[in-house]
Parts: structure tokens; C-alpha cells; sequence
């Protein structure tokens, strides 16, 4: 099948000159401001004048080229050709003319594609890729996603949240996605150690790397095996061994689930940057719509949203309030998963007598 | 370390991947006690000629194409 | 192919959100393998796992990475998914397309794959999902003839991502697109054939905003900033504050640094800007008012990273200021970021990061080896421990100021 023709290498990506608008070429480097015209759409304002709107689009980010194509077809009859994609998997049109606007969001809307995303919204859910297509996921990353975005939809399309909401998702421990700094985090964890299987191990891979994969040092050769055991205390069922060796299989439909982490931004707005924090260290995996997934997020969100004050992220609540208080508002338990006991965990202990009580009912 | 002529640094690396299931390009420049960079022009050089591949096990390695 | 019931994925139909098993059925109109793969979702909602593996080498000629092999656990049953890579399309500098590019794609995935994308991967390319080994070289030569390339996978450069930046972006603080477009060119080799211990991502953010993530996601986060002062148009301060902005609870309340006044008579705002950290709040709050200086360019953080092997870092100043000039093609830019490459290529072991390494041999390691200056931006404060360690370098520069006849302060160490 193949023919022996090869092309070109290293020819680099499009040059992203082409492919910008006429009057982002005219005010390039030169914008002034911008405002919010709706949810959903900016308007960004020149130095000369000129205006500039972005309509946003949500997507699944699994996209059809029937899709892909219909998208390119409404950016030729709106916005003379001109579409980018933001790193959250939305979808923006730009378009000089003003007053194309509100016909280019009833044409989306009607096929099904919600504008928001903007402001003080919840903002497209980034995620990876799950059982769709890799090794590793210990849950499903569309299937949750889906289900949590139908339930928290409107706001998507509003803006008159607290602050700016974002949530992610990763399905295993890698968190391919900025999971870590997420105001809402949910990732795919396993709960038992890998299985072993000692001839896939001897035939098939390398016992060194394997030995040096593992973060926590829980791996050891096992000479008479040409194999190697796992030290249940150690292992912290990462899945990063089963990454470079398929033969320690760390899938377990029976005992994996999700965790749900808050708190975190990566902005340098006001605040530095924060990971997210553990509070709910387990939610089974249930196909196809994760009701007590879908349940816990939406506390998680309702909480902030009657508790915060305006303009104050998820993280920033959680710090005025404190993380103890945090847990009696959000009515879930405290346990030893929540105390860190990894790299670097002393100094997440308290070492100040100042703290409220939580306990007194 | 080694100085090689280009001629003479791509027979060594085909010797050595030639002994190896794979290799890290590192290893390469250890193995023939020789400057790394120049083990990654090669490398390069080799690949994009048809004669190496790479393949990834945790982290990429380089081996003989076809070399089983 | 026989048409399977398929209940659990049909519950993920329903709902206002787009639905992406309502987008794999479009494809799968005229692709039947996408039939296979949505039969083998369905599965994996039932047995609650995944039905993929790892391993094998695919990829093109030249390339080391680029091409991700997938392989199905069940090839018996599921043949037409029995092989299912990914490849990855280097995208455009801010992810602007026009719709000839989109329909480009398109037509060559429709040649050479399933039809389904990702767009985008969390990496920042086009992700092109699922086609055959046989087929892979074929769709390289034909992305390649119509001006596309691919990204990075395996030990290697990623490929690099920008914010939209000056393009559509008042804080800008440099062109993200431009630097983008030319760090992704000069470093197509590292980017095409893996010779580093691990991978090494760089992300772009115009400014603090940071809408990259670079801090969480990058190992070299390039983030834009000012180091002069926030200019302010105060007839639009004004505006605001006529509009019913309640500018002390909404802005002054909010300065992490608490820099800012505000004269309630003359209606205007002043900053302290010795004092200002550059957060972005007052300027994202009031963007017609107050816009970053004029003195523009970018900090420099090093070490990003989620959380495998070792705990996850965010990236931490290794360059607070460096100027980002495109008349000399980034060349300062270019110098530290080759140091570093070198540097972390020489001491890190197999599948360790720079931030890892750098954890693991210590900050004053890595400044030696990359000629970077010691500065209290580097930290939130100094060690606390007195485990510190004194080189024969140290000696010999005292020794040197002694001879030049100066006293070398806070230095109480003696022959
Ligand atoms: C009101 C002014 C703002 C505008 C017009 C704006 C615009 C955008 C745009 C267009 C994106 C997508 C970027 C891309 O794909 O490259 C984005 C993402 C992002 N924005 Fe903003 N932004 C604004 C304010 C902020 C503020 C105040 C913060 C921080 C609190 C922030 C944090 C982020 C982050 C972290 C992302 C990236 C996350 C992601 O989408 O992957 N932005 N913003
Ligand atoms: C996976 C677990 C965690 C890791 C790897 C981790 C790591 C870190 C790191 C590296 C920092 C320094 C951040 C910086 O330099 O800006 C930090 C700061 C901090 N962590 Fe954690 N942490 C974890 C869990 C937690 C938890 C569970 C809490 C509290 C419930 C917590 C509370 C904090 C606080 C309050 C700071 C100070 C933030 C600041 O300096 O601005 N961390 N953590
Ligand atoms: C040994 C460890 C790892 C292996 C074997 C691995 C493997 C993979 C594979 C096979 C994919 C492609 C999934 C697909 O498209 O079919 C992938 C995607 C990705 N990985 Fe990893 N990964 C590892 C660790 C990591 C880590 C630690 C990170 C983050 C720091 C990471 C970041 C990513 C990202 C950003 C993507 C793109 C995901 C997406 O767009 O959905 N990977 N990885
Ligand atoms: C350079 C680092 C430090 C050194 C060498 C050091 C050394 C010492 C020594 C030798 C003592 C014992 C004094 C005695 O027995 O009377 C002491 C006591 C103490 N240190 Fe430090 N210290 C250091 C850093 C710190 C820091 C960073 C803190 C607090 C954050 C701290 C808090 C204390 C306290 C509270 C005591 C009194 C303990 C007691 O009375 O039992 N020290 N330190
Ligand atoms: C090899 C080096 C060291 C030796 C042999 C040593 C020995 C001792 C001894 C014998 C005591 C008990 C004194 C007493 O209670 O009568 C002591 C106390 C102490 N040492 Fe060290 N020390 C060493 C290094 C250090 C260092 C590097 C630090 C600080 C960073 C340190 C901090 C302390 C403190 C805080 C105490 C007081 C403990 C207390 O009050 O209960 N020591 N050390
Ligand atoms: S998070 Fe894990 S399971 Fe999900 S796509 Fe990334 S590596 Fe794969
Ligand atoms: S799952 Fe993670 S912690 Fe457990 S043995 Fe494997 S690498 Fe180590
Ligand atoms: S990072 Fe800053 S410059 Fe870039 S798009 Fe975001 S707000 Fe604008
Ligand atoms: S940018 Fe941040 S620190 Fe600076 S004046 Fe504005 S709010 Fe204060």
C-alpha cells in the first residue's frame, strides 16, 4: 500500500500569519481593550478603532471531520474564512463585522453548539482521553465529561458566577492535563497494586526500567523469576510501572474510580499559582453517566457558588474560609487520605495552634 | 575521548545498535567514549535516511530499522 | 459488519452538551472502523475498563516521534481497530486556522484515517485519531505536500504552544505567536528525533494571565511581563467608577500587594508601582483604564510538571526579566534555553525531568552550569537550614577580593 514516495521533513507547522483575519493583521500587537458583549462573545477594540468579536464555542473535543467541515463552512459564511481553537477545547469565530454576530450564535445554537464559556463562567472542561483511546485510564474521560457538562450546562452559558469556574479532568495519575492546578480536579485512580505477570515480565521488559519507574521505590528484581515483586506498603498504584511494562497490569474494574481535587489555579492573578487539594478520595466508576460523580461536582460547585464572594475563585474561598470550615460547609469527611503522606508533606501539616473548630455541632 | 570522521563514527554506531536490541543515544556516545552531540547529528543524520528508527519503551530509543 | 445495540453509549446521546459519541456516529456514517470503535467503547462501559495497549514502533521514515502506536487487547474481535494510532499534527501558532487549512485536514484524514480528531490534544497538537500502520507514511507525505508537519512525542521536544498574544490580546507583552512559529523551526530536529532522557515542553503566555497553563504544564514556562509601570488613563477611571465600579472591594481590596490608592475627589488611581507584583487583577478588572507598561518582555520558569515520577512542580523563576527581541532572532532566549538542554542531557538519569534533576542535584548546580545570576526572585524565601555547601571557587574568589585588598562582607570563613 505504501508507496515509496517520502516527502519533505521538517517543514515546521503553518505559518500562523496566514491564517489571521484581516483586521487582526491591521491592529496586531495594537489592541486597546476589550469587553464582554454577552456570554459568549468579546469584543475586542484597536488603537485605530477597528473592532474585532469572538464568538466561543464548547466542544466535546472529539470532532468529526463532517464536523470539522460544517465549522469551516460557517466560518466562510460569517468570518470571511477565520477560526482558532483555544487550549480548552473551544471553538472561536472572529469576525470584523458586528453585526453578523447574533445570526452566527442563532446559526451555532441551533445546531446544537452553545456559545459561552466567557467571564465568569464555567469554562470548557479540558480532559484527556480514556477509554476511548489509551492504555492507563482508570475511568472514562469523555463519558464523564459529557455527563458532568449536561448537568452543569447553564453555567456554561452564563456569566454571573462567583469568579471563573474551571474544571478538568484526567483520567489516570499521568494527568496529561493541567489537572493539578484546577479549581474543580477530577482524575482516575486505581486502588490495588498491579498484578504480576512474571513470564510477560521476563519476556517482555526491561527489569531496570521497570525497577526505576516507579516513584516510590516499591519495585524490586525478583532474580528467580526474572521478574520482580511489589511492596504493597510502597506502591501507591500510579500506574507508572504498567506504562513501561504492560505485563504489571494495574486495571481493576471492580475497585477503580475517581478522586475529585479543589483549589487550584495556575493564573498569577492576585494569588500565585495553587495545585488542588483532596476532597473526596473516591467515587466509583459508573458507566454510562456517573450519577455520584455528576452529584458531588454539582455540590462542589452550589457550595461555592451561595458561599464565595464576588470576584473570589474556588481556591480563594476555601483560603478566607479556611480548609477545615471547608469541609463542614461541604458536609464531607475528613479522613487519613486527606493528610498528605508523599514527597514533600510536612510542610502541608499545621504547625500554628491558630486554627477554627469544625467539631462543636 | 574519541574524535571520529563522520565515515568512521556511522560504522561505529551501525556496529554497536548492530549488538543491541536499542539504544539511547547517550549510551552510544558512552559506549564509544565520544562527544554526545556528534552521536545525535549521526543519529539524526541515519534516521531521516531510512537506516535507524526510534521507538518508545518508557523513554525513546534508537535501533537498526527492521532489526528485530 | 453487523449493527450492534449500543444502550450505555446511547444514555451519552442525550443532554444539551455536544455529544461526542453523536460526533463518532457521523463518522461512523461513512467509516465503518468507527462502527468497531464504538462497539468496543460500549465494552469497556460495561466491563468498566479500557481495551487498549501500548508498544510497537510506528512511525514515519525520519521521524522519532510524531506517531503514537495503539493497538487493541481484543484484535480477534475487534480486527478493523486492531491497530488505531495517533497522529499528531503540529498546529499553527495559537491555534489559528482559516477554513482552506481545516478543510485540508480533513480531506487527508479522510484518505488516510477514521475521520475522528482531537482538537486539540493537551500537548497542543491537531490530534488525528486512528489509522493503520500502512497507512501512516502515505498520510505524512500527503500532510507534508499540503504544508503540514508533525508534532512531538517520545524524548523530545514538544511541540511548543502559544496564547492567541498580541493577535487578539491587549496584555501581550511580546508576539507568543511569533516566538512560537521560530522556536518550533530552529528546533525541528529536537522536536522530530528523540535524543533527550525524557520529554521537555515549553509553553508561551503573553502575560501573568498565563492562559497557556505554562506553569503547570511546561517544563520552560516563557511568561510575559513589564518591569516599568501600569499606565493608567484616568478619565477611564473615572468612567468606571461613574459606572457603579465599586473600585476599593472590586480593585483595591483585591492587590495582593495592596499598591493602590485612589483619590475619591479627583476620582483617580494610583499605583505604587515599586510595589506591584504585576498580578493582572486591577488591569483584567478595569481594561479600558489601565493597560501593562511599556518596558516589555518575559519571565523565565523552569521545572513544570504533573505528577509522575516525583511529586508535581510548578515552574519556578529562573530568569525574572529577559527581553524577547525578534531583530535578533530570540538569541538570548536561544543561549539559556541550549544551556539547559545540555546541561540536564549530561547529568539526568533515564525518564527524569529538568525540574527533577534539578531537585535532586540543587539550584546552585544548575545556575553554575547555565551562567544564570542567583536572585531573590528565584525564591520565596531563603533556606532555613544550615546544610549549605562551599566550593573551592567560593575560596579562591575570597581570596582573590583579599588580595585585591577589599573587605568581603557577611563572610566570616578564614584561611
Ligand atoms: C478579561 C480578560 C481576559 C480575556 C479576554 C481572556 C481570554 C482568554 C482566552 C482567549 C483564552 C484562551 C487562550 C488560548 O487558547 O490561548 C483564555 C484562557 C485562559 N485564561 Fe484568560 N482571558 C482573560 C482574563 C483572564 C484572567 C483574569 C485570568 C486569570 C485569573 C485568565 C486565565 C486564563 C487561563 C489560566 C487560561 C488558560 C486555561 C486554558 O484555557 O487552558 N484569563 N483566556
Ligand atoms: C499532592 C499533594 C500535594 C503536593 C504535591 C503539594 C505540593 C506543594 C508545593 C510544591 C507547594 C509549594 C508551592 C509553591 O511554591 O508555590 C505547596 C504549597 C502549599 N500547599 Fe501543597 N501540596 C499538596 C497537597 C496539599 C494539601 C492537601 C494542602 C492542604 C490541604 C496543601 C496546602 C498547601 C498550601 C497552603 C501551600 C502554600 C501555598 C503558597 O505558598 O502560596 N497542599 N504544596
Ligand atoms: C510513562 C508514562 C507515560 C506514558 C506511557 C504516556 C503515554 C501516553 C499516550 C500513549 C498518550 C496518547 C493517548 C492517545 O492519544 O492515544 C499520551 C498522551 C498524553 N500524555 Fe502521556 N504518557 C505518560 C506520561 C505522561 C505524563 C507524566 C504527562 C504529563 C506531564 C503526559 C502528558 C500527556 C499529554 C499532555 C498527552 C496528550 C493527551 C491528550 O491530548 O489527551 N504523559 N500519553
Ligand atoms: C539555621 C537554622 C537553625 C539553627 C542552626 C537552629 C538552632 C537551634 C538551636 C541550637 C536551638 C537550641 C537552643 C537551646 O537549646 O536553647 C534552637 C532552638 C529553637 N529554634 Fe532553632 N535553629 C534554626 C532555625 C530555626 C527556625 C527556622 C525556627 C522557627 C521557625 C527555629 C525555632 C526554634 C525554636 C522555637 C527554638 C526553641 C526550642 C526550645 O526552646 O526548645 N529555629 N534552634
Ligand atoms: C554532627 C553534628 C552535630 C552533633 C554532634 C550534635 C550534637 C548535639 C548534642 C550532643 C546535643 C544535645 C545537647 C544537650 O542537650 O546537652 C544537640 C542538641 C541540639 N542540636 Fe545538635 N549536633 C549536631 C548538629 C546539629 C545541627 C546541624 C543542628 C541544627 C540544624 C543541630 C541542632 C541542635 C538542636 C536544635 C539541639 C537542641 C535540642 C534540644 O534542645 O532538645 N545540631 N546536638
Ligand atoms: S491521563 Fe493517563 S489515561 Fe488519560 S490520556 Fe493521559 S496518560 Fe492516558
Ligand atoms: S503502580 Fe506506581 S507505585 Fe505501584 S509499583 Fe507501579 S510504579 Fe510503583
Ligand atoms: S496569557 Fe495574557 S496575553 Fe496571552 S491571551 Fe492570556 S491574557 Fe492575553
Ligand atoms: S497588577 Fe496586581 S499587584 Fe499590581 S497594582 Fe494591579 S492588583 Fe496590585
Amino acid at each position: 500500500m505504501t508507496n515509496p514516495y517520502y516527502a519533505k521533513t521538517d517543514i515546521g507547522p503553518p505559518n500562523f500569519w496566514n491564517m489571521l483575519p484581516q483586521v487582526i493583521k491591521d491592529n496586531y500587537g495594537n489592541w486597546l481593550y476589550h469587553e464582554k458583549v454577552k456570554p459568549g462573545v468579546l469584543k475586542h477594540v484597536g488603537e485605530t478603532g477597528d473592532e474585532l468579536f469572538t464568538v466561543r464555542v464548547g466542544s466535546p473535543r472529539l470532532l468529526s471531520i463532517e464536523t470539522l467541515r460544517w465549522f469551516a463552512d460557517i466560518a466562510d459564511k460569517y468570518c470571511d474564512g477565520h477560526l482558532r481553537f483555544t487550549s480548552r477545547h473551544n471553538v472561536e469565530f472572529l469576525l470584523a463585522d458586528g453585526t453578523k454576530v447574533d445570526a452566527l450564535v442563532d446559526e451555532l445554537e441551533a445546531a446544537g453548539w452553545p456559545v459561552g464559556g466567557t467571564g465568569k463562567s464555567l469554562k470548557n472542561l479540558i480532559h484527556t482521553q480514556g477509554w476511548i483511546h489509551c492504555h492507563s485510564a482508570a475511568t472514562d474521560a469523555s463519558g464523564t465529561v459529557k455527563a458532568v457538562m449536561d448537568d452543569l450546562y447553564d453555567y456554561f452559558k452564563k456569566d454571573d458566577l462567583p469568579a471563573k469556574l474551571k474544571i478538568s479532568m484526567a483520567c489516570c495519575l499521568n494527568m496529561c492535563g493541567a489537572v493539578h492546578c484546577s479549581d474543580i480536579a477530577f482524575v482516575g485512580v486505581h486502588r490495588k497494586i498491579p498484578t504480576i505477570d512474571d513470564n510477560g515480565v521476563a519476556n517482555g521488559c526491561e527489569i531496570p526500567n521497570v525497577v526505576a519507574s516507579c516513584p516510590t521505590g516499591a519495585i524490586r528484581p525478583n532474580p528467580k523469576a526474572k521478574s520482580v515483586t511489589i511492596n504493597e506498603e510502597k506502591c501507591m498504584y500510579c500506574g507508572n510501572c504498567y506504562s513501561v511494562c504492560p505485563s504489571l497490569s494495574i486495571m481493576d474494574p471492580e475497585n477503580d474510580g475517581i478522586a475529585i481535587f479543589v483549589g487550584g489555579k495556575v493564573s498569577n492573578t492576585r494569588k500565585g499559582p495553587e495545585f488542588s487539594k483532596l476532597v473526596i478520595p473516591f467515587i466509583p466508576n459508573e458507566p454510562p453517566r456517573w450519577d455520584s460523580l455528576v452529584a458531588a461536582i454539582r455540590n462542589l460547585v452550589e457550595i461555592w457558588v451561595k458561599n464565595a464572594k464576588k470576584g473570589e475563585r474556588y481556591g480563594e474561598w476555601i483560603e478566607r474560609i479556611g480548609w477545615e470550615k471547608f469541609f463542614e460547609v461541604a458536609n464531607l469527611p475528613f479522613t487519613d487520605k486527606h493528610i498528605d503522606d508523599f514527597t514533600f508533606s510536612v510542610p502541608t501539616f499545621r504547625t500554628t495552634t491558630q486554627f477554627k473548630f469544625t467539631d462543636k455541632k | 575521548m574519541a574524535d571520529f570522521t563522520p565515515e568512521e563514527l556511522r560504522a561505529k554506531i551501525l556496529e554497536y545498535l548492530g549488538k543491541k536490541d536499542k539504544a539511547k543515544n547517550r549510551d552510544i556516545a558512552t559506549a564509544l567514549d565520544t562527544n554526545k552531540k556528534e552521536v545525535d547529528k549521526m543519529v539524526n543524520e541515519m534516521a531521516k535516511e531510512g537506516i535507524l528508527e526510534f521507538l518508545y519503551l518508557g523513554t525513546s530509543y534508537v535501533k537498526l530499522k527492521d532489526k528485530e | 459488519m453487523t449493527e450492534k445495540k449500543r444502550p450505555l453509549l446511547d444514555e451519552l446521546k442525550k443532554g444539551k452538551w455536544p455529544s461526542f459519541v453523536t460526533e463518532m456516529e457521523k463518522s461512523a456514517e461513512t467509516k465503518p472502523v468507527v462502527n468497531s470503535l464504538l462497539n468496543l467503547l460500549e465494552r469497556s462501559f460495561e466491563e468498566k475498563r479500557v481495551h487498549w495497549k501500548h508498544g510497537g514502533i510506528v512511525g514515519v521514515r525520519g521521524y522519532g516521534g510524531g506517531v503514537i502506536g495503539r493497538y487493541c487487547d481484543l484484535p480477534e474481535e475487534y480486527p478493523e481497530i486492531a491497530e488505531f494510532h495517533t497522529i499528531r499534527v503540529n498546529q499553527p501558532s495559537g491555534w489559528f486556522y482559516d477554513s482552506k487549512a481545516i478543510r485540508t485536514l480533513c480531506d487527508v484524514w479522510e484518505k488516510h484515517g477514521s475521520g475522528l480528531t482531537n482538537m486539540h490534544g493537551a500537548t497542543g497538537d491537531a490530534i488525528l485519531l486512528g489509522t493503520t500502520t500502512p497507512h501512516l507514511q502515505d498520510c505524512f507525505n500527503d500532510l507534508s505536500d499540503a504544508g503540514f508537519d508533525l508534532g512531538g512525542s517520545g524524548s523530545n521536544l514538544r511541540t511548543p504552544s502559544a496564547c492567541c498574544g498580541p493577535a487578539r490580546c491587549e496584555y501581550a507583552c511580546f508576539d507568543t505567536l511569533d516566538l512560537c512559529h521560530n522556536i518550533t523551526n530552529s528546533y525541528q530536529d529536537e522536536l522530530h528525533r528523540p535524543m533527550w532522557p525524557y520529554k521537555f515542553k515549553i509553553k508561551i503566555s503573553g502575560c501573568p494571565n498565563d492562559c497557556t497553563s505554562s506553569i503547570a504544564r511546561a517544563d520552560l514556562s516563557i511568561i510575559g511581563t513589564w518591569r516599568d509601570s501600569i499606565r493608567v488613563n484616568q478619565e477611564a477611571v473615572a468612567e468606571y467608577v461613574d459606572n457603579g465600579l465599586p473600585i476599593k472591594s472590586a480593585v483595591l481590596d483585591y492587590c495582593p500587594t495592596k499598591c493602590i490608592s485612589f483619590d475619591k475627589e479627583k476620582k483617580e488611581m494610583n499605583i505604587d508601582n515599586e510595589n506591584c507584583t504585576r498580578c493582572m487583577h486591577c488591569i483584567s478588572v478595569m481594561p479600558k483604564a489601565l493597560r501593562v507598561g511599556k518596558e516589555k518582555g518575559a519571565t523565565l520558569l523552569l521545572g513544570g510538571k504533573a505528577t509522575i515520577v516525583q511529586s508535581a512542580f510548578l515552574s519556578w523563576v529562573i530568569k525574572p526579566f529577559i527581553k524577547l527581541d525578534k531583530e535578533d532572532n530570540y538569541a538570548e532566549l536561544k543561549e539559556i534555553m541550549e544551556k539547559i538542554w545540555e546541561w540536564w542531557d549530561e547529568n539526568a538519569k533515564v525518564r527524569e525531568r529538568v525540574g527533577e534533576l534539578i531537585y535532586r542535584k540543587g539550584m546552585g548546580e544548575f545556575l553554575k552550569a547555565t551562567d544564570l545570576e542567583p536572585v531573590p526572585q528565584m525564591v520565596h524565601h531563603p533556606r532555613t537550614n544550615p546544610y549549605f555547601f562551599w566550593y573551592p571557587e567560593d575560596f579562591a574568589a575570597e581570596k582573590e577580593a583579599k588580595d585585591a585588598n577589599k573587605e568581603v562582607a557577611g563572610s566570616e570563613v578564614s584561611e
